[in-house]
């Protein structure tokens, strides 16, 4: 029986809907329908229209994600395209100078170069993945001292306190042997939780229990 | 990374790395959204041989300036404006500007009702409905229901007047409900 709904709707003017436009009642909509008003949320033509929009609004994400999995997965000779074409240099942030041996040397460690080193130390620690890390302070002046933040992802059921020590240990042992950074301390923020791994050729176990 | 697989870490770490220079977590961001970023492109643009370009391009940009994006587990819908402005780009150079005439009608195809009517799902059917509608129509909508621009943004995007904007955008929802309506 959606009849008369569907007749009211299709008329879309304000005598049709108690007084409003229907972009004011996208507008409040976009608003979170707040102020809450009166005007509208007892109308039932209103409301009827409200849904409608709802409705679009979904289906209009919807048809795309549609459209996204009806494409053919991105060509891997296409993939080497585009990441040939990517410049390492605009990821590479600010030269880290590493101490002289000799009195006309001049090095430089880029810091994408530190952050790299950082990433695959951390991440070899079971259970964490690093999301980012930060050097703070004047890393392009050899001497000043340097605070590192790693954010890390942690695998659900890993024991959080003992695995942040551990990455914050290991991190600053690879810097003292890597690098000439002073690192005054080594924060690390746990982010997020990785979800328990439920993949069987981790645990042959699981496997044939199941 | 002897025990973690990047492909199942979420959108904020791998967009964290990236942002540091990891290319492999980079790499894994094209291969979840080239889809979807193609689809975008493939509705803007229609089927040309252009999607693959304007994609990757959409890539590079958006690795340049990984630094600006604020919140990381937001980098799918800030890939998504990215690509919609280089599209927006490739509509100018092909054209000039808007099609004028474009602005001026607003009533879809005449055998419209009748196409979003026999789509089998309601994603077909809005499929079918926004294929109908004039393009600036099209345009505005998109960009104000998937990629939840403000009317001040989508004016700016396109050059047009805000108040523009806000007709197109009234004729698009009046369309688009109407056109609906036959899908049930």
């Amino acid at each position: 029986m959606t009849e008369p709904d569907s007749a009211r709707l299709d008329a879309l003017e304000p005598d049709d809907l108690d007084g409003h436009t229907i972009d004011e009642l996208a507008d409040y909509l976009d608003a979170g329908m707040t102020p809450a008003d009166p005007s509208i949320d007892e109308s039932p033509a209103c409301q009827n229209a409200l849904a409608a929009i709802v409705r679009l609004r979904q289906s209009s994400l919807g048809a795309l994600e549609a459209a996204a999995a009806a494409e053919a997965p991105a060509d891997e000779s296409w993939i080497g395209g585009v990441l040939a074409n990517i410049s390492l240099e605009a990821r590479a942030g600010r030269d880290v100078p590493l101490r002289p041996l000799e009195p006309t040397e001049r090095g430089v460690m880029t810091e994408g170069a530190i952050r790299s080193l950082i990433r695959t130390t951390a991440d070899a620690v079971p259970g964490v993945v690093v999301a980012r890390c930060t050097l703070d302070g004047d890393v392009d002046q050899l001497g000043a001292p340097v605070r590192v933040s790693v954010e890390v992802a942690v695998r659900e059921g890993v024991a959080i306190p003992a695995t942040a020590t551990l990455v914050r240990s290991t991190v600053a042992d690879v810097l003292d042997e890597q690098t000439d950074l002073v690192v005054d301390a080594v924060d690390v923020v746990v982010r997020d939780l990785l979800p328990r791994r439920t993949d069987p050729l981790d645990d042959p176990a699981t496997e044939e229990d199941a | 990374m002897p025990h973690q697989s990047l492909t199942e870490l979420e959108d904020a770490v791998l967009a964290g790395r990236s942002s540091d220079g990891d290319v492999r977590a980079f790499e894994v961001l094209i291969r979840r959204y080239t889809p979807l970023l193609r689809a975008y492109a493939r509705r803007t643009l229609g089927s040309t041989d252009e999607l693959d370009d304007v994609v990757q391009e959409t890539f590079i940009t958006a690795w340049n300036r990984l630094d600006r994006l604020e919140d990381h587990a937001r980098v799918k819908s800030w890939l998504m404006r990215i690509l919609s402005r280089k599209c927006i780009d490739r509509i100018r150079a092909r054209r000039d500007h808007l099609d004028v005439t474009d602005l001026e009608v607003a009533a879809p195809a005449d055998d419209a009702p009748e196409r979003v009517a026999e789509a089998r799902s309601r994603e077909d059917a809005v499929e079918a409905a926004l294929a109908a509608l004039p393009e600036a129509q099209r345009r505005c909508w998109i960009m104000k229901e998937v990629l939840e621009y403000r009317y001040e943004e989508i004016a700016e995007e396109l050059d047009l007047p805000t108040s523009t904007v806000r007709g197109l955008l009234s004729r698009a929802r009046k369309n688009m409900i109407r056109l609906m309506e036959a899908w049930r």
